[in-house]
């Protein structure tokens, strides 16, 4: 069954561009058939699940490299089920009012069903390296998504930056699971959890995999490209940069923390210190922000930061608490972004400077969005709050020494920033402008259409959510506590209660939302200090100099390497032969003794002529002397034929060296008398050198290479079979026609291409000279 | 049995002769390479069946027994390249046939053609280093001519850098089976293995050094590569797919068979293979981000992807080499399915160049799906062939704790995607306003390309999607393959029993 949604979401994401074409913006219900029918699905399997058995499926993919299709839906995957395909359903439901219909909303629809099915995957699957598939899968359908608006250069490098950053993540985390893997001798992710390995290896792969988790779920220093993956619509920011795709790098440091955090002395301070300081960059970042969505992007970044302190800790409280809160925050942030794409729709922009008395206009979406911030912002009564209190409750008993207290300070600190936010949000946006509307622009308010009623739906489904289980955590308690139950049975026992008592967490979430108040009211102060501190310099402006490094880079690389220059070429594969079989010649071989330099003077005499004419024809300054230098040498090498005792190579090697030299002098007509006089001056020192240096190494290679046989070489059975069984005298021609006719056969045949080749290029030239 | 080894040499050999003769009627001339190279992909096919079920097959050429005459041998390496590359000839043939620029060189192409295949099908299936000379320079022989078809004068500039650094590369391969004929007295490979086993240390080094520059710089390693971004975007789409797609692999697999079967380490990876298939790998996807037109940047691709293969090689392990031979077999359908995407987007709009494009997207959604699948396949993104092929890699890599290399590996597949995404954001995306109106659009904006063109392509895309799909078969057959590589037993006793 698991498999069979999963291939749901395929065929529904493949039909979508052509359903498009017919249904328009109606296309988005059709595709929330694969996330509903899955929430639907797993709904009915919770009973079971939550009380801690686990649904499973495998179906072999390449078991040779430890690949399979193992699915498995235990009590966490079911918690993230819920947010992927529930939250999902709901999504697709509001995609068809926020789009007009246009030309490619099919695609669009399709792919975003792909992606809904790659997230599915991803907290479906049991196999470390079928997790990695799911996931770059969700990469590549959000650099899709991202770009859908392709025409503007602005969401096309946003959608780069995101494939780039979570893309090198990803890659990371393949070696990492590599590593771990096979320290583990499987793949398996129940197996290894179950039995996590050790020592030092398995640190550095952990390592790798958080590396990959930070940049998915957009942990400092990799948090710059939610804000600008921003540039998506609307749902495609409350789907995937809320909701979704970025809680995948939280899933997973949920799942491993428990099996590690506490074997390994790194894992706590990095993951807790990234995870508190994401949570106070994104928060601070947030109190800057004009536009409504990038307001909310960096509040995602800071509450992703949060998720990963309580999940990271792998201690059981912190990770029940860590389970509540994706909970709440997949509900209050969905809302609050499909609040912000009915602002967007209704009032066509979403500059809080600029909007002003929104709140009246629209009371109901108004009245969702202060209930998804208020629960942000941890305020009683309302699911937030409850996730807040255990998160404070866990952190205050966890036992962790100075850097426990660290991290609950840091929590404190950016809860304070999320009041601060989320009220900003809410006032900014639907206020009688926020103190800093002079930012140009006549305010857009009060005569803005009023959204249609289904399009507000979801968000206030969302917004109801919030409330019952703020007000009853009997409703949401055995989620949150089945699905903290699998990563760590512990976690399991815990619950979610309203009132605790008058506990130290208690007091935390009064300080909290009174030092927000406090920040609140001090908005123009704090708009002063991030002004003076807005130069400083951030990880996207690393990002953006290292992708101009790299194109400088391949440039200057490209220019010298591949400079188009035959000469240099040719050098540079001479070079190579004599630095490596060269060297190894040199170094790990000696000449045989007893070498014969010649066996009559007149070898020595001709080989001299050779010689003389080779060197005349390296420095020779004109053409034609260069010619007539190189046929020098052709016949000397003939004449040493003959006295070698062959003839007929004698006679082949004259025939080709005279029609050299014809063909040779006829092309001279063509070109200039001399060689051009730089090229010859600067590089020609060098070519004599490098032609030397090859022809004494052919030649020590000959020498070296004969001297080393030691096995009787084939020519004795040549000799020995020409006449009896090839019935040839001529044991050269036997060769050629018998024993190895099969290389003739391709010669032959080069010739014949050859003769084709000087047709085609006649062909060519006439062709070319009559059309001129 | 026997007929099955040579016929993928002899029938598109024998079918070139009569294509030539049969110039003037190109409808026929056309019908027979498509006859002859689908009876070559039926018999590469058997052929591979029978060396899977019955082991490594051999049959002396004249009936001359080794080491005397020529051999040629099939093992399971030798049989999965036959089978690949056919398909790709086959399919890279009917795309030929439905674009422009080849059919009016019906005369020379689909002679040449045929031989091409021949060469390449020989260089696979010989077990004679001669002959692999001879079977090289078939290949290269028809390759000079397909390069320069139709003679424009850029043609015929980069088919000269082409032309010279073979020639070059020949002389050196010619000296090279000189030198290993001196201390050996034989070239029979299987001989050789044996023979050169023998030979002084410092000699089988040098032999196969030599031996790994020759094929070097046909598989354009680092630092031997210059000639190919030279030279192959300049031809005609198909003649361009099918080199990227053959040829450099062609010299890949010489690489491959001759460091293992005659070269092999003592078990310990090879520090100078890595060594080049880190830099192959890095200059080549340098060399890509650099450009900016469609065919250059998929011709620097070839050279980074070289690398990968080298990667495998030279970690001498089964897993290794089979990831390797992995490797090549989806790079094969995934750079020829790219390369003939480029020809549909040069068709359609008359460029490559990415400043000159943009939205096509929207103006030739087709082509845009075609693209993307393959470009992420490359990039080694799952789930796609790359994706499998780099898992095999990174796992085999890593197994041997040869970390920097997988750490290079990686790096540069991100890079890779870099550049493909940069061909996609230019061609692909954009607004279509902002490029200048095209003659080949249709009323609707549209762009239309033959269909001759687009079913090869999306067939290949398809096939390419199967080996992901189905990896386990061919994994287990590219291990097996692999085992017979490092292990050469099998190899040495069917061609000298």
């Amino acid at each position: 069954m698991l498999a069979l949604l999963l291939a749901l979401h395929a065929v529904l994401a493949l039909a979508a561009p052509a359903l498009g074409r017919r249904l328009g913006p109606r296309v988005f219900l059709v595709c929330a058939l694969a996330p509903g029918a899955t929430a639907a699905w797993a709904a009915t399997q919770a009973a079971g699940v939550l009380d801690g058995s686990a649904t499973t499926q495998v179906l072999p993919w390449v078991p040779g490299l430890g690949l399979d299709l193992a699915l498995r839906l235990d009590g966490f995957a079911l918690l993230m089920v819920a947010l992927v395909s529930g939250i999902g359903a709901v999504l697709f439901a509001y995609s068809r009012w926020y789009f007009s219909p246009r030309p490619g909303l099919g695609r669009f629809a399709g792919v975003l069903t792909a992606f809904a099915g790659s997230m599915l995957g991803v907290v479906l699957a049991d196999n470390l390296l079928l997790i990695y598939v799911f996931w770059e899968l969700t990469s590549i359908t959000s650099y899709l998504l991202i770009g859908f608006e392709d025409e503007k250069g602005s969401a096309r490098a946003a959608a780069l930056q995101a494939i780039l950053v979570t893309g090198a993540g990803g890659l990371a985390m393949l070696a990492g699971f590599v590593i771990v893997g096979q320290a583990a001798g499987t793949y398996s992710l129940s197996g290894i959890l179950a039995d996590p390995p050790g020592g030092g290896v398995v640190g550095a792969g952990l390592v790798l995999v958080l590396v990959g988790a930070c940049t998915k779920s957009a942990q400092v220093p990799f948090h710059f490209w939610l804000p600008a993956a921003m540039a998506a619509p609307t749902p495609v920011s409350a789907y995937l940069h809320s909701a979704t795709l970025v809680k995948a790098g939280v899933y997973l440091i949920a799942r491993f923390a428990p099996a590690f955090a506490a074997g390994h002395a790194f894992w706590r301070p990095l993951v807790m210190g990234l995870g508190v300081a994401t949570m106070l960059l994104g928060g601070w970042r947030a109190l800057r922000q004009h536009d409504l969505k990038l307001l909310l992007a960096y509040g995602t970044v800071s509450q992703l930061g949060f998720m990963v302190v309580l999940v990271g800790a792998g201690i059981p409280e912190l990770t029940f608490a860590g389970a509540a809160l994706i909970v709440a925050h997949g509900l209050f942030k969905a809302a609050l972004f499909m609040v912000v794409g009915i602002v967007d729709h209704q009032a066509h922009t979403r500059d809080l400077r600029v909007l002003s008395g929104l709140g009246r206009r629209m009371p109901g979406v108004a009245a969702v969005a202060a209930v998804a911030a208020a629960s942000m912002a941890g305020v009683p009564l309302l699911l937030g709050f409850l996730s807040k209190e255990a998160a404070y409750e866990g952190l205050l008993h966890a036992h962790l020494g100075v850097g426990g207290s660290l991290a609950l300070a840091g929590v404190v600190v950016g809860s304070v920033l999320t009041f601060a936010y989320g009220a900003r949000f809410v006032l900014g946006g639907f206020g009688a402008g926020f103190g800093e509307s002079a930012g140009g622009g006549d305010p857009v308010g009060p005569d803005v259409a009023r959204p249609a009623p289904a399009f507000v739906v979801p968000a206030a489904l969302f917004a109801v959510l919030t409330v019952v289980a703020g007000v009853a955590p009997a409703l949401v308690d055995p989620l949150v506590g089945g699905g903290a139950g699998a990563l760590d049975a512990a976690a399991g026992k815990a619950h979610l209660a309203l009132w605790h008592g008058f506990t130290p967490a208690l007091g935390l979430s009064v300080l909290t939302l009174a030092a927000g108040a406090l920040l609140v009211a001090g908005a123009g102060t704090v708009e002063r200090v991030q002004a003076r501190l807005a130069g400083a310099p951030s990880a996207a402006g690393v990002y953006s100099s290292a992708l101009v490094g790299l194109n400088r880079l391949a440039d200057r690389v490209t220019a010298v390497l591949q400079n188009g220059s035959l000469p240099v070429y040719l050098g540079v594969i001479l070079l190579t032969v004599l630095a490596l079989p060269g060297l190894a010649l040199l170094t790990r071989t000696r000449l045989p003794g007893g070498v014969v330099v010649g066996e009559s003077p007149l070898q020595v005499v001709v080989a001299g002529v050779v010689l003389a004419a080779a060197v005349g024809a390296a420095f020779a300054r004109r053409r034609f002397a260069a010619v007539l230098f190189l046929g020098g040498v052709g016949y000397g090498v003939a004449v040493l034929f003959v006295i070698q005792g062959a003839p007929d190579l004698a006679l082949t090697q004259l025939l080709v060296e005279t029609l050299a030299v014809v063909i040779f002098v006829l092309v001279l007509r063509h070109l200039p008398e001399r060689f051009e006089p730089s090229a010859w001056r600067l590089g020609q020192a060098t070519r004599v050198a490098v032609a030397g240096g090859v022809g004494v190494f052919v030649a020590a290679f000959s020498l070296v290479a004969a001297g080393a046989r030691t096995a009787e070489p084939v020519s004795g059975a040549y000799l020995e079979q020409a006449v009896p069984e090839a019935g040839g005298q001529n044991v050269v021609n036997v060769i050629l026609v018998d024993f190895r006719a099969f290389d003739t056969l391709g010669e032959i045949t080069v010739l014949t291409v050859a003769a084709l080749g000087i047709v085609s290029l006649v062909q060519a030239g006439r062709r070319q000279q009559d059309e001129a | 049995m026997r007929a099955l080894i040579a016929l993928p040499v002899v029938l598109p050999l024998l079918a070139a002769g009569v294509s030539l003769a049969l110039h003037r009627r190109p409808a026929v001339q056309r019908a027979l390479s498509v006859v002859v190279l689908g009876a070559t992909l039926v018999a590469s096919v058997a052929l591979l069946v029978t060396v899977e079920r019955s082991g490594v097959a051999a049959v002396q050429v004249g009936g001359w027994p080794a080491p005397i005459g020529i051999t040629l041998v099939a093992d399971l390496f030798a049989a999965i390249m036959l089978v690949i590359s056919t398909v790709m000839v086959l399919a890279v043939l009917v795309y030929a046939i439905g674009h422009p620029r080849t059919r009016d060189h019906g005369l020379f192409f689909h002679p040449l053609y045929l031989i091409l295949a021949t060469g390449v099908a020989a260089s696979f299936l010989t077990g004679d280093l001669f002959n692999l000379f001879v079977a090289f320079e078939v290949t290269l022989g028809a390759s000079y001519v397909l390069i320069t078809l139709g003679g424009s004068r850029d043609q015929v500039r980069s088919g000269m850098t082409y032309v010279v650094i073979n020639l070059l590369a020949s002389t050196l391969f010619v000296t090279a089976v000189g030198l290993v004929y001196a201390a050996t007295g034989t070239v029979n490979m299987a001989d050789l293995a044996g023979r050169v086993a023998e030979l002084p240390a410092g000699v089988r080094q040098a032999l196969g050094l030599l031996l790994l520059v020759v094929f070097g710089v046909k598989a354009a390693i680092f630092p031997l590569f210059f000639w190919l971004p030279d030279s192959y975007p300049t031809a005609p789409a198909p003649v361009t797919a099918i080199f990227a797609g053959l040829l450099t692999k062609v010299g890949v697999y010489a690489i491959i068979r001759t460091q293992t079967l005659l070269f092999p380490t003592d078990g310990s990876p090879s520090t100078l293979l890595l060594a080049i298939a880190g830099g192959t790998m890095v200059v080549g996807v340098l060399g890509a981000i650099a450009q900016n037109d469609v065919k250059r940047i998929l011709s620097f691709h070839i050279i980074s992807q070289i690398g990968y293969m080298v990667l495998g090689l030279g970690l001498f392990t089964v897993a290794g080499v089979a990831g390797a031979i992995f490797y090549i077999v989806h790079h094969i359908v995934v750079k020829t399915t790219l390369f003939l995407v480029g020809g549909l987007v040069e068709q359609s709009t008359g460029t490559g160049a990415l400043s000159r494009l943009g939205g096509l997207l929207h103006r030739a959604p087709v082509v845009a799906g075609l693209f993307l699948l393959p470009a992420l396949s490359l990039a080694g993104l799952p789930p796609f062939s790359g994706f499998v092929a780099k898992l095999a890699l990174v796992q085999a890599g890593l197994a041997v704790e040869a970390h920097t290399i997988v750490a290079i590996s990686l790096l540069v597949s991100l890079l890779t995607l870099f550049s493909m995404t940069k061909i996609w954001a230019g061609v692909f995306w954009g607004a279509p306003e902002e490029v200048p109106p095209l003659e080949a659009a249709a009323g609707d904006g549209r762009l239309s390309s033959p269909a001759l063109m687009v079913a090869p392509t999306a067939a290949l895309v398809v096939l390419s999607l199967v080996i992901a799909v189905a990896a386990a078969p061919l994994w287990d057959l590219s291990e097996r393959a692999a085992a017979t590589l490092v292990d050469p037993a099998p190899y040495v006793e069917a061609v000298l029993p």
